[in-house]
């Protein structure tokens, strides 16, 4: 066998007992049973001490518990270790957002989603914060990026439908919640928020008919 | 006291542990031998001239451990034939000082061998177990896998070596016609051996996990693989592994016969026996018809080589006779001087001819050519063709015993499992893990092998995005012999599905695995 070869199998099986300690701690998590996921989020870091993974966890049940401040350590060590963990800038981005410091937590998800456009928390965290902070222009175009990739998403696919109405795209958002309608016939929402659209669509139309 | 229980029906089993300078992991690996559920064992522990371990030994407090506490270092197989010649077990297994013997290890082994006769060796699986040696020496374990999982192939088997002898038992009355480890090798000792038993028995697969063996990631400190890194004693080690025939019968390996005819020596006719003496692997003889004077002329070591005593000018076709009158072999392959020696150059068309159901058949050698033609067929066919038309040269007589000469169809050529494993492999490597996949499920249904292919199979199609299908494979593996891999693919898709509680179970059992609990 060359060295080549050995090399990339030592390298891929150096992770495995990791991979089982983190996915045992993301079902933990999951079922919120945060003792036990604690506890294997800090072993896989003893075992993997240069992998941020570990500590996007840690951070994770910290948030669960309210400990604002633990959350935040961790979720700078993960990248400290990865300047390109799109985790752990999503989770500095939720810290940021539950110490209501929105502009914070937008730039976080921000840089969260230049690394991973596809981290459906940050695209929704963005969205709480410009919310907030009454500015949408960036949430629009991470949507879309979602969107390219998740073209069945309605959830997020409704949400830009609503953010082209406050923009006053009426169009567009007809056409998306058109769309959301033909993935998903019986989406309440997305049907009255038509009815609503439709509705400003003729009131505009007649407006325009008036000056003309 | 654990006392050494010899019941009638249970046979003893030695179990051998050579080691050296090993004195921390040595505990794990003495205590998981003492720990078999199987108690009728012995344990040879040889200190092969490394630090002391008495104290080690005293703490288990164990009569069955036989301590050999020599001072002076004289390699492993000076080792284990120092324990071979003092056994008394029915069955012998080995345990390198850094590894370890899951409690079933002897059980299982001993299970399939005792009471038949079919075979007299077994292997089982192993975990090859990736580690981090922490600055206080301690293992850190990053991963188990399980690497070769191959079921038995004796072609494979005298080309290189396909079971660990960590996972090996075989009977040891076996050593009487094998010999004991050859003292002058100093790497693939263990191969050695087990090419040696390939001649008597067949090998019984046993595809269950009873061990593990330890490579820790980095520079490894193991001898033997210190020692590979000579490339020109390897080699020396190899060919002398391939030259060594045991002391004849065999009752699992027909001879072959390699008649080489020379019209004169010179330069090239040296080169030539020196490249089938490094390229051949099947067992041989390598009969050489000469004339004494060339014969005395004749500078070589190879081993194996039988002069036969010819004419100055005779010809090609006396050549064969004469050699002919002399051969062992069950098979034998006509090379003249000059034919061009490569991998495979022999065995490729031998194995042909050994699986060929037709009868008078001779195969043209990889590489023959109308000038250069050389065959391989059975003696019983060419005597026949030289008794019949001994005044026709060598080719017209064989014509005319109608003996059909051609060459092997790729379907009938050896190591279909490795070219297509090495396939699967370097679709691997390039990242084209569907293909990888595909490759992988097609061996397990056309070359045996099938758990193992089924496992790579999984993680393939892991990798390749098709969870549904890893899942699928991996949950039916899961249920017969769980590995740490397959058992985290199924719960990585049971996790993406929002079945948390299976993937729960599954991930729980890998990390026990992990853990060694």
């Amino acid at each position: 066998m060359d060295v080549a070869k050995e090399n990339s199998i030592e390298k891929n099986n150096a992770t495995q007992h990791n991979e089982v300690l983190q996915e045992l701690g993301d079902c933990y998590c999951s079922v919120a049973d945060y003792d036990k996921a604690q506890k294997c989020y800090d072993k896989a870091a003893v075992l993997s001490p240069d992998d941020p993974a570990p500590y996007v966890g840690i951070g994770v049940i910290a948030l669960q518990k309210n400990l604002v401040d633990d959350a935040e350590i961790s979720f700078k060590v993960a990248c400290r270790l990865d300047r390109n963990c799109a985790k752990a800038y999503a989770g500095l981005g939720m810290a940021a957002q539950q110490k209501k410091d929105y502009q914070g937590a937008f730039d976080m998800y921000l840089k969260c989603l230049e690394l991973d456009t596809d981290n459906l928390t940050a695209l929704l965290g963005l969205f709480q914060s410009s919310c907030e902070m009454g500015s949408f222009e960036k949430v629009i175009h991470y949507l879309k990026l979602y969107l390219d990739m998740h073209p069945a998403d309605t959830s997020v696919m409704f949400t830009l439908a609503a953010l082209y109405m406050k923009d006053g795209e009426l169009e567009q958002s007809r056409d998306t919640l058109l769309n959301v309608l033909a993935l998903e016939e019986n989406h309440k929402d997305a049907a009255n928020l038509l009815e609503e659209v439709e509705h400003s669509l003729t009131k505009k139309k007649q407006q325009e008919a008036a000056e003309v | 006291m654990v006392e050494n229980r010899n019941k009638k029906n249970e046979p003893l089993v030695s179990i051998l542990i050579a080691t050296h300078n090993r004195r921390r992991y040595l505990p794990v690996a003495l205590g998981s031998a003492i720990n078999q559920d199987y108690k009728n064992i012995e344990i040879f522990v040889i200190n092969d001239g490394g630090e002391d371990v008495t104290d080690v030994i005293e703490s288990f407090n164990d009569e069955r451990v036989i301590f050999i506490n020599r001072k002076e270092n004289r390699g492993l197989p000076f080792t284990l034939n120092q324990a071979l010649r003092q056994v008394k077990g029915k069955y012998i297994c080995y345990l390198g000082d850094d590894d370890l013997f899951y409690p079933n290890h002897v059980s299982t082994l001993l299970g399939v061998l005792e009471g038949q006769n079919e075979y007299q060796a077994a292997y089982s699986d192993l975990y090859k177990t990736y580690c981090r040696i922490e600055p206080d020496g301690t293992r850190q374990v990053l991963s188990k896998v399980v690497e070769i999982s191959r079921d038995f192939d004796r072609f494979f088997m005298l080309y290189f070596n396909h079971s660990l002898h960590v996972s090996l038992m075989h009977r040891t009355d076996l050593l009487k016609k094998t010999g004991l480890y050859n003292e002058n090798l100093n790497v693939l000792i263990d191969w050695d051996m087990t090419r040696r038993l390939v001649f008597f028995t067949d090998f019984y697969h046993v595809c269950k996990i009873t061990g593990e063996f330890y490579s820790p990631v980095g520079d490894s400190d193991r001898i033997s693989v210190q020692r590979r890194k000579d490339k020109r004693e390897y080699l020396r080690n190899v060919m002398t592994i391939r030259t060594t025939r045991p002391a004849k019968p065999w009752p699992k390996i027909d001879d072959m016969s390699i008649i080489f005819t020379a019209k004169k020596l010179n330069k090239e006719t040296g080169v030539t026996i020196g490249s089938i003496w490094r390229e051949t692997f099947y067992p041989y003889k390598f009969y050489m018809p000469i004339s004494q004077d060339n014969f005395n002329r004749l500078n070589t070591e190879m081993p194996n080589i039988v002069p036969v005593f010819v004419g100055q000018f005779a010809s090609q076709t006396e050549h064969v006779d004469a050699a002919l009158a002399r051969c062992e072999g069950k098979y034998i392959a006509v090379v003249p001087d000059g034919f061009p020696i490569e991998h495979g150059w022999v065995e490729e068309s031998l194995y042909a001819l050994m699986n060929s159901s037709a009868g008078k058949e001779a195969f043209r050698l990889k590489s023959a050519t109308d000038e250069l033609c050389a065959m391989v067929l059975k003696k019983e066919d060419l005597l026949l063709a030289r008794k019949s038309f001994p005044h026709l040269s060598l080719w017209q007589s064989i014509e005319s015993a109608g003996i059909t000469l051609r060459e092997p169809t790729f379907e009938e050529l050896p190591f279909q499992f490795d070219h297509l494993l090495q396939h699967g492999q370097s679709a691997q490597k390039d990242g084209n893990w569907l293909r990888a996949a595909k490759i992988f499920e097609y061996i397990a249904e056309n070359h045996r092998n099938e758990l193992w292919m089924r496992k790579m199979a999984a993680e393939s199609f892991f990798k390749a995005g098709d969870r549904k299908n890893a899942a699928q494979i991996s949950s039916e593996i899961n249920q017969l012999t769980p590995t740490v891999n397959t058992l985290l693919f199924e719960a990585k898709v049971k996790r993406e599905e929002k079945e948390f509680e299976p993937a729960i179970e599954l991930l729980k059992q890998a990390e026990q695995i992990l853990e060694g609990k």
